[in-house]
């Protein structure tokens, strides 16, 4: 179940308290966040072995 | 003997009864809830001891002690202003200039009056008193906040400023103007809370960005460095001495910000509660020390991440660390860990191109606080707005609780800003008419410590490193 948010009272919830609780939004928080850290990786490496070659 | 035994076995019983009986369970809530504040308090100094070395390591060599001197003075004042109005201004100020007594009865003058003042009847709440163990504990969680605030100041306008007008700068923004922050946007009765469902649980905006835009309004006023800039408005890095120090601090910064946000909890369980059996935030509304865990690594990790594509600098690495903790802080108690990564890494991108921006304005913010706290405290409080419209910003049902909207974050950045920024300029602009302002352009150039300290930061001198020949040396 999703925040209610007709009622909008913390009284109605008595489990998940996030935002996007029970849809689909945590897992495309999550996906998107993962894919962050791979591209970041990817984009590291290129980048840094870009500049160590110029020192080869 | 038979009378030792008798006394003794009831000895015996008022022990059982106080340790199985609800005395017992209330008496241990009770130490619990108190050791609990009384431990953010050493917690909150870290950061203090964090800003310390942060500052003393940006500076150069010939003002290494004096940005030392400045940081631990700020402390020293902020704690006794603080004991002797600021503590008066949290209670006093919520329902804005008129001082009135705010629907939850916990505000306004006469409330203010009967419990901060250390005089008269409310000195009882303001010293050690056998049947008030939370007032002190209380005063100090909040005291290390305004400490905070006017570290966030400290960094931003070291090697060039006067210690006295420092000083005066520093009381006026942690004893009085982010406590007005906190009044009308943290305390329940506050006016941006009742009226505007403002949200901002671990400070973001009310801590930190009104620190951060104080610390604007002082530097137009105080102006760059010598040096700093060219002729032609370009700028030149002047690399403090000691990068290691400067890191190391800002990680116990973040060490330190683990106490702040746990003083943003309110335990259960006693009369100055919210709740009888949970958690709640400074609002009322319910929190788990278990989301506080989860979005601050993920926010730290996120804002490292971000900074690091951009920057590849361990001080803009740890800078944004902390960006990316002040950037979700406002909601660290309704954010999903992911969201609240990709939130953080945001901020870690943005605080480089904003900081590259206030330089190229011609403001020489030394440790680029203006941006981690000012611009990043703004940018958190309006992203709670965009993903939390709709929650509660307070306890209690639709319709009579306000809720968290786009709008009223917007609103609460706007004052906040305001809050900030003109006592900071004004202030500044006053002590710099009266010469109180910055160091004399002999003593800028010949170094603070000689000016200012009689000691030595480093009396045999830092070794200069060799032309290494070899690899394996």
């Amino acid at each position: 179940m999703g925040f209610p948010y007709d009622e909008a009272s913390w009284s109605a919830v008595d489990g998940a308290m996030f935002m996007g609780s029970g849809t689909t939004m945590p897992g495309m928080y999550t996906a998107i966040a993962a894919g962050i850290c791979v591209l970041v990786l990817i984009y590291g490496q290129a980048s840094e072995m870009r500049k160590a070659r110029q020192f080869d | 003997m038979e009378e030792q035994i008798a006394e003794m076995a009831l000895k015996i019983a008022a022990l059982e009864e106080a340790a199985g009986g609800g005395g017992g369970a209330a008496t241990t809530n009770t130490v619990f809830a108190e050791t609990f504040y009384y431990l953010t308090i050493p917690l909150m100094i870290i950061i203090h001891a964090g800003f310390l070395a942060y500052e003393m390591g940006a500076s150069r060599l010939k003002n290494v002690l004096s940005s030392g001197v400045k940081n631990i003075l700020a402390f020293a004042f902020i704690i006794p202003t603080f004991y002797f109005f600021g503590w008066w201004v949290y209670f006093g100020f919520p329902t804005g200039w008129d001082f009135a007594e705010g629907p939850n009865g916990i505000s306004g003058a006469a409330f203010a009056n009967s419990i901060a003042w250390g005089w008269g009847e409310s000195a009882q709440y303001m010293g050690p008193n056998i049947a008030d163990n939370i007032s002190g504990v209380f005063f100090g969680a909040f005291a290390l906040f305004a400490a905070t605030t006017a570290s966030i100041m400290s960094g931003a306008v070291i090697e060039r400023i006067q210690t006295v007008g420092f000083v005066i700068l520093a009381v006026i923004l942690g004893s009085f103007a982010w406590v007005v922050a906190a009044a009308w946007g943290w305390h329940a009765d506050g006016w941006l809370v009742q009226d505007y469902g403002l949200h901002d649980f671990g400070a973001a905006g009310l801590v930190h960005a009104v620190a951060g835009f104080f610390a604007l309004g002082v530097l137009i006023n105080l102006g760059p460095r010598i040096g700093k800039f060219n002729a032609d408005g370009s700028a030149n890095h002047i690399a403090g001495h000691n990068m290691p120090l400067t890191v190391v601090g800002l990680m116990l910064i973040i060490v330190g910000f683990w106490g702040f946000l746990m003083a943003c909890v309110v335990p259960p369980g006693e009369a100055w509660s919210w709740f009888p059996d949970k958690f709640s935030t400074i609002y009322g509304t319910p929190i788990t020390l278990s989301a506080l865990s989860f979005n601050i690594l993920m926010g730290v990790a996120g804002g490292i991440i971000g900074s690091w594509v951009l920057t590849r600098d361990p001080f803009w690495m740890m800078s944004g660390a902390l960006a990316g903790i002040i950037s979700v802080a406002s909601g660290l108690d309704i954010y999903y860990p992911a969201l609240a990564f990709i939130i953080a890494f945001s901020a870690g991108l943005l605080l480089k191109p904003l900081a590259n921006i206030l330089e190229r304005m011609g403001i020489d913010d030394a440790v680029g606080a203006v941006t981690v706290h000012g611009t990043i405290g703004l940018y958190g409080l309006v992203m709670l707005g965009v993903f939390a419209s709709g929650f509660p910003a307070l306890q209690g049902a639709a319709g009579e609780a306000p809720t968290i909207s786009l709008m009223g974050q917007l609103v609460g950045a706007g004052v906040f800003f305001l809050l900030g920024f003109v006592p900071g300029y004004v202030c500044s602009l006053i002590l710099r008419i009266l010469g109180m302002l910055r160091i004399p352009e002999g003593a800028e150039i010949v170094g603070m410590d000689r000016v200012k300290v009689p000691a030595e930061g480093y009396p045999e001198g830092i070794p200069a490193p060799g032309v290494v020949l070899n690899p394996a040396e």
